[in-house]
């Protein structure tokens, strides 16, 4: 019995972190991996939907409700922003780093200046369950389940639905997809507005484990960009799940011994010598282990 | 000689006429000469917005001349401030510590950016991950720097600081002489005029020719013989150790630094400055980084927590509006309207 | 390896991207001073040898010999390095830089820049320039120069580089036919003066005009070599790629 809390509460920490870093990156890869577009506001983003979750909290709304509102709160601020300013930026990867960084200083400090310092927190839901010596969130067993959940959906959009065809096509060739009848334009928008609405989900998902504040962005940004780093762009699903996993695998035993700053080091360690060994990212390892199991027996 | 002044005046970077060189020299020897007149602590001014100066053409090379563009730069003009103050700081009443702190503080920074930049260049990432993990490695130094507030963060009789970073760095000093006020003034001035030339030279070089071809099209430029890898990674440490050399400057300016030098904000400024200028352009760069660095210092004194909304408008603004930056697209359309005025005199004529 | 004076070869090479074989078997050599044409029906994989060859693809099986030396698992630039000069079925000329710039980048194979080319390859590029008229427009953007001559242009780049064997993916793709004899000329006169050509080409009618000596592809695979008397005349050439040409 003893043996088996402490296999479970090293489970649990992997998980939490795996759930974490997925949670972090979820609207990354699909900005990056449908569109191409790195989104340096994504941090801001995630911070926003923190921000409307709260407010949402203390106008009454329950915590579900409160981030589903994040979701398409954010959601349409990123249809707004990919109007005016992203699309001006397809095909020209720095030039939309550098816009998008100018974006997330401007959304950080604006909502500094506007709404001030903080926002009153929210409670962690759910209570604690004791395996043995050691006591789990319930709520973050949650989270894992939910992380779990949105990469099956995204999965599932991007690989089985009509959208997903029109987004794959869009991005291979723009050009052929609007030769086809795809009203490319509203998939590019209808893609910034997904990316940027999940950001807002899982901001408002990690709301309750942080303070909730105008700069909170920014710890988001190391985890999540790391991970669609080490996940790679040629399948950034897979990528990140299997980035997210090899990372956990590093941050929770370095992080649980070491504290969390140098788990953050050791993320970044790891993922210099990831991309040197597997160049083109974990997914492009996925990719050829299916090819090779597609391909036929001669 | 000959050669030198060659490169000096060759074709890559705008500003090539004689009138141009004229002017040139004008300001040249307007800020040699104008101690004359200037009180010390304007001198003094003048000299924080000169040593950003090599931070900005740093940035330049790599991002507008060879494709490759970094977030972290500050992260090497950090390195080399911490380290100077630590050796420096060790070696007071020497004489020669100072000396030995620069050359520290600039070997840190080769070592650090070349290790950091073998992992990325040897492995071939894509060019939007560069910029990605360098803002990464400049943050993590912020959130080391900022958790060394105890006194077991000291090296030698040097404190490290936390946030409020390290104080009372000894300025620069050759034997007796302390580089303060004036002294500290033409000390920059000069640097500074001999890392626009040295950069200058650079692209006007075969290897800055590569480095443009690199840009371009990296797989067309391997496929005519290039280690192109090695190329981008001598750009990087070349960029990092200008970063460096601005970062011993600021440090023996204000005799102090803080983890905020390699935060965010600070992040950001280089690529404004070059953004704002032209990245395609050194002079463009070191004009847009002297004017920005003056309105900045003018503009914080009035309260800097618009600050960052600034910044961040400025760069959205410029890449929508002035995607090749604000003093370029200057510089052509006047150079277009003085053609143009000269075509008109002549018809006239 | 088997024949001195063999400048290009390769022994069984394979390469398959997921299910689909590439490439199959692909054993090719080609003599100094040879100008030798390949070519195939879409499909056939000569892109992939062509990627193969410079080094941007790995094969799976099989090795490349440049010169007598197993380039195999060498980076592309070492290979260039050896005296080859590459130009892509895509024009890859730079089209930001001016002619001056482009034709300034490239790498010689003694590891240094143009400067230091024999006296040999020297002549061969200031032929090519003059030929194909960039001598006076140095300073002009290469991006307003017309197809055919940015196609030329990045030619005489890689001359300017001073190799020893020029590989081409389909050098003429969208040049009219005067322009197309025009190339043909040149590289004739280039082979004539000693420097080894590989052609990757899908226009016949160049062929026609400039091959000694023609390999088929298809599938995957060397189907047949011969001189292009022997393959025009070969029944199942005709078949699978004349037919359909």
């Amino acid at each position: 019995m003893e043996d088996l809390s402490v296999v479970v509460s090293i489970l649990y920490q992997f998980g939490t972190n795996g759930a974490f870093l997925l949670l972090c990156a979820l609207g990354l890869i699909v900005i990056l991996g449908m569109m191409n577009i790195i989104n340096l506001a994504h941090g801001e983003l995630m911070m926003m939907g923190a921000y409307t979750a709260s407010l949402a909290y203390q106008a009454g709304f329950p915590f579900p409700i409160a981030v589903v509102i994040s979701f398409f709160v954010v959601g349409v601020f990123g249809a707004v922003l990919e109007r005016l300013v992203v699309r001006r930026f397809y095909g020209r990867e720095l030039g939309a780093l550098v816009v998008t960084w100018g974006i997330s200083l401007l959304l950080s400090q604006g909502t500094f200046l506007v709404l001030g310092p903080f926002l009153p927190s929210i409670p962690i839901p759910g209570g604690a369950i004791d395996v043995g010596q050691y006591s789990l969130s319930v709520y973050w067993l949650i989270l894992i389940a939910v992380s779990a959940g949105a990469v099956l959906g995204l999965a599932w959009l991007y690989n089985r639905t009509e959208f997903g065809l029109h987004a794959r096509a869009t991005m291979q060739n723009a050009e052929m997809a609007r030769a086809l009848g795809v009203n490319t334009d509203r998939v590019y928008m209808l893609t910034f507005s997904l990316g940027a609405g999940l950001a807002g989900f899982s901001g408002a998902l990690l709301a309750p484990t942080a303070s909730i504040m105008p700069f909170m962005g920014q710890q988001f940004v190391a985890p999540a960009f790391i991970t669609v780093v080490v996940g790679g762009a040629s399948n950034v699903i897979a990528g990140a799940v299997g980035s997210s996993v090899l990372l956990s695998l590093v941050r929770t035993p370095v992080g649980f011994y070491l504290g969390a700053f140098l788990g953050l080091v050791a993320l970044l360690l790891a993922a210099l010598v990831i991309i040197r060994l597997m160049p083109n990212g974990v997914s492009a390892y996925f990719q050829r282990w299916s090819d090779r199991r597609s391909r036929p027996t001669v | 000689m000959k050669r030198l002044f060659r490169l000096a005046t060759g074709p890559e970077d705008i500003g090539r006429s004689p009138g141009f060189w004229g002017a040139f020299a004008v300001l040249i020897l307007y800020l040699f000469a104008s101690p004359l007149w200037l009180g010390e602590f304007e001198a003094y001014n003048i000299s924080f917005y000169l040593l950003n100066l090599p931070l900005a053409l740093g940035l330049c090379l790599l991002w507008g001349y060879c494709g490759v563009l970094s977030f972290g730069q500050v992260a090497y003009f950090g390195i080399a401030g911490y380290v100077y103050g630590i050796i420096a700081g060790n070696l007071v009443g020497t004489g020669w510590g100072p000396i030995a702190g620069e050359l520290g503080g600039l070997a840190a920074c080769v070592v650090v950016s070349a290790v950091f930049g073998y992992f990325v260049f040897y492995a071939r990432v894509q060019a939007w991950i560069v910029p990605i993990l360098t803002l990464v490695l400049t943050l993590l130094l912020e959130t080391f720097l900022g958790q060394t507030a105890g006194y077991q963060w000291r090296v030698g009789n040097v404190q490290l600081g936390g946030y409020n970073g390290m104080t009372g760095i000894p300025s620069f000093q050759v034997g007796n002489l302390v580089f303060y006020g004036y002294a500290f003034y033409y000390f920059v001035l000069v640097a500074v005029v001999l890392c626009y030339f040295a950069c200058r030279m650079v692209v006007n070089s075969h290897f800055g020719k590569v480095m443009l071809a690199i840009r371009e099209d990296p797989l067309r430029a391997e496929l005519l013989g290039y280690d192109i890898r090695a190329r981008q990674l001598g750009v990087f440490v070349l960029a990092s150790v200008l970063a460096g050399i601005s970062g011993l400057f600021y440090v023996q300016w204000g005799n102090y630094i803080t983890p905020s030098q390699v935060g965010l904000v600070s992040a950001a400024l280089p690529v404004i400055w070059v953004a704002v200028g032209g990245r395609t352009s050194l002079l463009a760069v070191a004009i847009s980084t002297y004017a920005l660095n003056w309105v900045n210092y003018s503009l914080s004194s009035a309260g800097n927590q618009y600050a960052l909304v600034i910044i961040g408008a400025l760069l959205v603004i410029v890449m929508l509006f002035f995607p090749r930056g604000i003093v370029v697209m200057l510089a052509e359309a006047g150079f277009r309207g003085s053609l143009a005025r000269l075509r008109a005199a002549l018809r006239l004529g | 390896m088997n024949g001195a004076g063999t400048y290009l070869a390769t022994r069984d090479l394979a390469k398959r991207f997921g299910g689909i074989v590439a490439t199959e078997q692909v054993s090719l050599d080609i003599a100094e001073g040879e100008l030798r044409c390949i070519i195939g029906p879409n499909g056939a994989g000569k892109s992939t040898l062509f990627a193969l060859l410079c080094g941007i693809h790995r094969p799976d099986s099989g090795r490349i010999f440049i010169k007598e030396q197993d380039v195999t698992s060498l980076p592309s630039f070492r290979r260039v390095r050896l005296g080859v000069g590459l130009t892509f079925q895509t024009n890859r000329a730079f089209h930001d830089l001016n002619v001056r710039q482009n034709l300034e980048v490239p790498m010689g194979a003694t590891g240094s820049a143009t400067h230091s080319r024999s006296a040999r390859s020297e002549d061969r590029y200031r032929y090519a320039l003059s030929v194909f008229g960039l001598d006076g427009l140095r300073e002009t953007p290469a991006r307003e120069l017309p197809h055919h001559q940015l196609q030329w242009l990045e030619i005489a780049m890689v001359l300017s580089g001073g190799p020893d064997i020029l590989l081409l993916d389909e050098p003429t793709a969208g040049m009219s036919p005067e322009e197309t004899t025009q190339t043909a000329r040149v590289l004739q006169h280039l082979n004539d003066d000693g420097l080894t050509i590989v052609v990757v080409e899908h226009d016949i009618a160049f062929v026609r005009q400039v091959a000694q000596r023609v390999t088929v592809l298809h599938q995957g695979s060397v189907f047949a070599e011969g001189s292009i008397d022997e393959i025009t005349a070969h029944d199942d050439v005709r078949r699978i790629y004349l037919g359909q040409a």
